[in-house]
């Protein structure tokens, strides 16, 4: 009788589960697409961090930098299932207590919970170890493809990548099933209940203090902008600090004070005549600001790290043909080796390849600024002196300078005498202390140099007298005769390997443009690539969790919206509101999350000699338009709310 | 003219608000069909206020939501103010319903994010009324309802029966020709139900404004005018109060619910 009457409880209970399961499908299908899409950049990754194509190609930097993000890679996909299992069961929260509710213990509903997940689990982790299989290849090329890797290449099955990529998952498993028990242990059964019907009522701000903390937030902000374009003095470190601080601690009081004040002023102005719109959306942001303000400013300030991270990350790959060659204006170069120049020239006209050789002539002189030019910069320095013509006639574009002037060419420091007004006086060390005029800063060398010495040009006839004066036959001031090539391109690599030979080896560095744009493109191609795929990778977290909140917000306002349906709003109207709720949910993040970035960028512009106005708006625009994706999915899921609510 | 008019039977005199002929609603796809309403004919008069009875089930609300345009019917002809409803495109019943209907539910129905004020606003937003003369409107309907110190409070700040008195002042803002009213003391203790329904029926009196209200309650139906019964999808019976008092009017209502199955709506 006793088991016949457990055998009837049990029947009904399943019955309950599986209906209240098909009930909640879609809550499912929210946590299950967080979980495959996770697998499957984490898979994906992984396969690519074990290749052996990308091992053979990489140097040590390669295995490195994978591993580093690797590991930001498992806390943004850690932080993402948690967020999205936390939303999860909110909003099954009200199960959770019926089951409660019809005597099933704790203890019982938990382990159920515990065996759903495991099967979730275990089928996000087939689906998208498969899905990643698939699309890995892709990424391959297009990581191959960004380093300058032109052979063919094939995905391997690997192993390792699915071994790492289980273990990766049960740690997220272990903590989201924690975060479940957690759940059902913690919470009282009428706390369960209610827990989608939460949010808090926006208070009336005491008004002065807000208002203070309100413009704080901004004053916050606008201090780190405006200090963000002078941190380069001696207390550079000290600064970066500061800027961080002010505008995380800005951001943080723009969405917990500023944006609420705001808003709270908007609305008491209306007195109670709010419109439709407003009540859509002015009346639940103010509504749900309080709770949102930390997600909202973890999501503004990690989006303004990927956003610099990826602009930077592309202007360095973007730019790094034109950085080579600002630093490198020969394709290689010989001092004072006219007999080994002779001898590579023989080589390469026995390989037939063309080339020009040119000879210039310089020497060296200590000098001293008129000023200190920059924090970092000493006023003695030493200057190697460059005849304009001579350059000229070596195919260089430089302009000639009147008599008395000079351009000065050091791509290491260029960027640091952006705030130094010109001209300003060179002074030789000479016993007549000649002066000369500095009337340019240019931003590439005249010269392959191998030590660290600015360069000078100066007219033909200035050269020669100061040739006279100062050049001796032996010790720091003695001429020196430079033998610089230059190869077409496709002969570049050909030339490239005759000149890294050891018998063209006599002094350190041996470099040539060739290899020496082969090694940035591969250590900016690697750098862009898990730039991208990490922003990817945080971009659809955090528009998939703005998603999961908006789809969450349009099932707790159904009500409203069936209200406002029956009161005679047409889904029309209804949607004008909305879209401008989720204009400002994403837009806002978007938009203070853009404007850091653009202040950070321009920060750090002094890392660029080239204008990069253009890689890093590609990238941003890239950023915006994904994001855009995601809102317009929720004005979607919204109007199918809003639809369907009557 | 006028006065010629009044000398007629107050009755006919008034002018019809809304005429239901044969009114028909099922739900369901073939094979599966419940006939909820099976050809009602209502008329009710400018100035009237009307009860629907019936037992839980009856189609109390279904009619309503017909009535209302909230929901359409399957059969018969609906007018209201002498236009056809039910030859209307969605978007014109939205219009309608916002410009001449009022609503008041029995579950409130605020906005939970909105003050009183803003909820009880909320019809007028998108219509032509002035800033001005919504504010009056307002602060006279408030005032009729006593809840003008609520102004700038939050719905859960504020009771049930406030809560439906908000829910009347947003269904009265827009001056409209019929509000209609499902169950509105549902969800209150008899003290606030009472309350509310004097006022309604004052509303009624003093503002001539039509109302028809759905109901399970004798009591509550006794502050109408007029009881339309509901059985099995068909008007039963009716009820005038005519000048009789409260008490005796509850009573009848007593007995043609006592006829029309059981003593008590309730039970069922
Ligand atoms: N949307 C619907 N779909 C199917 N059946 C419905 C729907 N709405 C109401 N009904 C059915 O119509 C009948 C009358 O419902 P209702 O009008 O709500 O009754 P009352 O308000 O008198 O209690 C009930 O049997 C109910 O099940
Ligand atoms: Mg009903």
């Amino acid at each position: 009788m006793c088991r016949l009457c457990s055998g009837v409880t049990a029947l009904t209970l399943f019955d309950l589960v599986k209906r209240s399961m098909r009930k909640n499908i879609k809550h499912y299908y929210l946590y299950f697409f967080a979980l495959i899409l996770s697998v499957v950049l984490y898979f994906v990754f992984a396969t690519l961090q074990h290749d052996a194509a990308v091992a053979a190609q990489g140097t040590g930097t390669m295995g490195a930098a994978f591993q580093v993000a690797g590991i930001l890679l498992v806390f943004i996909a850690g932080i993402f299932i948690v967020y999205a299992n936390a939303i999860f069961l909110k909003r099954r929260s009200r199960e959770i207590g019926l089951y409660q509710l019809i005597g099933l213990t704790k203890r019982a509903v938990a382990r159920l919970l515990i065996i759903e997940n495991m099967l979730l689990g275990i089928m996000a982790l087939i689906v998208g170890i498969a899905a990643g299989m698939l699309v890995s290849r892709v990424f391959l090329l297009l990581l191959m493809k960004l380093i300058g890797y032109e052979a063919f290449i094939e995905v391997s099955f690997s192993t390792a990548a699915v071994i790492q990529t289980f273990f990766v998952f049960l740690a997220i498993f272990v903590l989201t099933t924690i975060q479940m028990v957690f759940t059902v242990y913690r919470n009282s059964l009428l706390s369960l209940f209610n827990s989608e019907k939460q949010g808090q009522h926006p208070r009336k701000p005491k008004t002065a203090a807000s208002a203070i903390l309100a413009l704080l937030g901004i004053g916050l902000i606008a201090f780190g902008y405006w200090l963000s374009g002078r941190m380069l003095n001696a207390m550079i470190f000290f600064n970066m600090l500061a800027v961080l601080a002010t505008v995380i601690l800005g951001t943080y009081l723009i969405f917990r004070v500023t944006i609420s004040w705001l808003l709270y002023r908007i609305r008491r102005s209306k007195n109670g005549h709010l419109g439709l719109a407003n009540s859509l959306s002015l009346a639940p942001l103010m509504h749900r600001m309080k709770s949102n303000a930390n997600s909202l400013t973890i999501i503004t300030v990690l989006s303004a790290m990927t956003l610099t991270m990826t602009a930077a990350a592309y202007s360095l790959y973007y730019s790094t043909e034109q950085e080579t060659q600002a630093i490198m204006p020969f394709d290689f170069m010989f001092e004072n080796e006219a007999g080994l120049a002779d001898d590579i020239s023989q080589e390469l006209d026995d390989n037939g390849i063309s080339y020009q050789r040119e000879a210039v002539e310089t020497f060296v002189v200590p000098a001293e600024f008129e000023e200190k030019p920059a924090p970092f910069l000493e006023r003695a320095t030493d200057i190697a002196l460059f005849s304009s013509e001579q350059l000229q006639q070596a195919g260089l574009d430089v302009d000639v300078p009147e008599n008395g002037e000079a351009s000065f060419h050091d791509v290491s420091v260029a960027t640091l005498f952006n705030s130094v007004t010109l001209p300003f006086d060179l002074t030789l060390q000479d016993e007549g202390a000649t002066t000369l005029s500095i009337t340019e800063i240019a931003q590439q060398n005249v010269l392959n140099w191998s030590f660290f010495t600015s360069q000078i040009v100066v007219n033909e006839e200035t050269y020669q007298s100061l040739k006279a004066q100062l050049a001796s036959e032996t010790g720091d001031a003695a001429l020196q005769q430079m033998d610089g090539f230059h190869i077409a391109e496709e002969d570049m690599a050909a030339a490239s390997a005759i000149y890294q030979q050891d018998k063209y080896k006599v002094s350190e560095p041996h470099v040539d443009y060739y290899s020496s744009y082969d090694g940035s493109i591969q250590s900016n191609g690697l750098l862009i690539f898990i730039a991208g795929f990490l922003g990817l990778v945080f971009l659809i977290s955090t528009g998939s969790i703005l998603y999961f909140k908006q789809m969450t917000e349009a099932e707790q306002e159904k009500q409203s919206y069936a209200t406002l349906r029956q009161l005679g709003f047409t889904v029309k109207d209804i949607m004008r509101g909305i879209v401008r709720k989720q204009a400002f949910v994403f837009g806002l993040p978007l938009a203070i999350g853009l404007a850091h970035s653009i202040f950070a960028i321009q920060a750090a512009s002094f890392l660029f000699r080239t204008d990069i106005l253009f890689p890093a708006s590609v990238a941003m625009g890239v950023y915006a338009l994904i994001y855009l994706v995601f809102a317009v999915l929720a004005v979607g899921y919204y109007k199918k709310t809003v639809k369907a609510a009557l | 003219m006028t006065t010629e008019n009044k000398t007629i039977t107050p009755k006919t005199s008034k002018q019809t608000v809304l005429q239901a002929h044969n009114v028909r609603k099922s739900f369901g796809a073939r094979g599966n069909v419940q006939q909820v309403l099976k050809g009602i004919d209502l008329r009710v008069a400018e100035g009237e206020f009307v009860g629907i009875m019936g037992a839980s089930g009856a189609g109390k609300t279904t009619l309503l939501n017909v009535l209302a345009t909230i929901d359409r019917s399957t059969e018969g002809t609906i007018l209201i103010d002498g236009v056809d409803i039910s030859k209307m495109k969605d978007s014109e019943l939205s219009a309608f319903r916002r410009n001449q209907l009022g609503f008041i539910f029995q579950d409130y129905n605020l906005l939970d994010t909105l003050t009183v004020k803003e909820n009880i606003l909320l019809p007028v937003s998108l219509g032509k009324m002035k800033k001005q003369e919504a504010e009056a409107q307002f602060q006279s309907i408030a005032k009729i309802l006593d809840i003008e110190a609520l102004a700038d409070k939050y719905p859960h700040e504020i009771s049930g029966g406030q809560k439906q008195r908000t829910s009347a002042a947003r269904a009265l803002i827009n001056q409209p020709s019929l509000v209609f009213a499902d169950e509105p003391t549902g969800a209150l203790d008899s003290k606030s139900a009472s309350s509310l329904l004097r006022t309604m029926a004052e509303v009624n009196k003093q503002q001539g404004v039509t109302i028809m209200m759905v109901t399970h309650d004798p009591l509550a139906s006794s502050y109408c005018s007029r009881v339309v019964f509901l059985k099995d999808g068909n008007v039963y019976s009716e009820l005038y109060k005519g000048d009789k008092t409260r008490q005796a009017f509850f009573q009848e209502i007593l007995n043609v619910q006592a006829v029309l199955g059981g003593d008590s709506v309730d039970a069922l």
